[in-house]
């Protein structure tokens, strides 16, 4: 991913008022951990599984955080029990940073990853979990900060899914 | 040792500290035992310890109490490395293990029945103070320890399988109910709002 693109989606994270990440560090959008990783604002988690990825952040959005959790698509998929069972079930806003992978405009698709692209979308609205997906840097600070005011007024998970430009 | 007895001799000795807990009937007794709106009964396998863990380093000056048992533990072990690389200090996890899948009605053994050791996989994963106890005298220590002293806490609570949760009344407060009395309580004791947005 451009430099420009991590710098403005960490920008956009700041901006929203996200101040706790859990992360698995994946293929895609993995630039931005240094950046986060070296801005005071974020307290971030490294985690072994995106299912207690989604279950920390919540705990941390119970206990007065504004969270967000990163991971590749295929984490849509381990985490979605906890998505269901403590999100969605329990009500609780955060914000899912997906990357997009084997979808259409991944510039790395490949049979590693199609069938996980395909069917990601499917997965969240099977869990009625409202998404957008974001192809560029453009307005990506509003982007951001509208997912933010979504998952707070649902209080409700909500993700962004990445693809195209975050990509390369 | 009953879960249960430990619940009894443990609720009256709590004051602001923030209780987690999963499923089984450690919630019903819980739940029976304490109505603190400092507790988070949860109501799902694999899901207490990391909440508790979010919410120790959300609120590192809270102490907070994640009750689990044998089988969700064994649902998400992956939490065991994540909380001893993190080691937060306010944290004190009891497991409270029947060796059982009592929930099954069948008591179908769960893999401490056999070969595995909790408190060996929490050590084996970095958790400095892990520990099994048998008995109520050795589990009033470790309770007396979490309640007073810092440092993170595992510790696993060899106990009788029971089913006396079974004749509790279970409660009519649903989990919307319980989060949203549990967060109105860390906003009054914390001094900050949580839920952001108005309307």
């Amino acid at each position: 991913m451009d430099e420009n693109l991590a710098q403005g989606l960490v920008h956009g994270l700041r901006a929203a008022g996200v101040d706790f990440i859990t992360y698995l560090p994946e293929t895609r959008l993995s630039q931005i951990l240094p950046l986060l990783q070296n801005d005071s604002s974020f307290q971030l988690v490294p985690v072994g599984s995106e299912a207690e990825g989604v279950s920390i952040a919540a705990g941390a959005a119970l206990g007065g955080k504004v969270v967000a959790s990163y991971m590749e698509g295929t984490g849509v998929y381990v985490s979605c029990y906890n998505i269901l069972t403590v999100g969605v079930r329990y009500g609780v806003p955060m914000l899912l940073l997906v990357s997009y992978v084997g979808s259409f405009e991944d510039h790395r698709n490949s049979f590693l990853y199609v069938q996980r692209g395909i069917k990601l979308i499917p997965q969240l609205e099977a869990l009625d979990v409202q998404y957008q997906v974001i192809r560029n840097g453009e307005r990506l600070e509003g982007k951001v900060k509208g997912a933010v005011r979504m998952m707070n007024a649902l209080k409700q998970p909500v993700a962004l899914l990445f693809t195209e430009d975050f990509t390369l | 040792m009953i879960r249960y007895e430990c619940f009894e001799w443990l609720a009256p000795l709590m004051t602001d500290q923030l209780v987690v807990t999963s499923l089984s009937g450690q919630r019903v007794e819980w739940g029976h035992l304490s109505k603190r709106e400092a507790d988070l009964n949860l109501g799902s396998m694999g899901n207490a310890l990391a909440v508790g863990i979010g919410l120790a380093l959300a609120l590192p000056q809270r102490k907070v109490f994640v009750f689990e048992s044998d089988g969700s533990v064994l649902l998400s072990l992956f939490n065991l490395p994540t909380l001893a690389n993190l080691n937060p200090p306010n944290m004190a996890v009891f497991v409270f293990d029947n060796q059982a899948y009592s929930g099954t009605r069948i008591s179908y053994p769960s893999a401490t029945a056999g070969k595995t050791d909790l408190a060996a996989v929490a050590k084996g994963s970095g958790i400095e103070h892990s520990v099994t106890v048998s008995a109520l005298a050795d589990f009033k220590k470790e309770a007396t320890a979490a309640l007073h002293d810092g440092g993170l806490r595992f510790v696993v609570c060899k106990i009788e399988e029971s089913v006396g949760h079974r004749n509790i009344t279970r409660s009519d407060v649903d989990l919307l109910e319980t989060k949203y009395r549990f967060v109105r309580y860390l906003e009054r004791t914390e001094g900050k709002p949580i839920f952001q947005g108005r309307g």
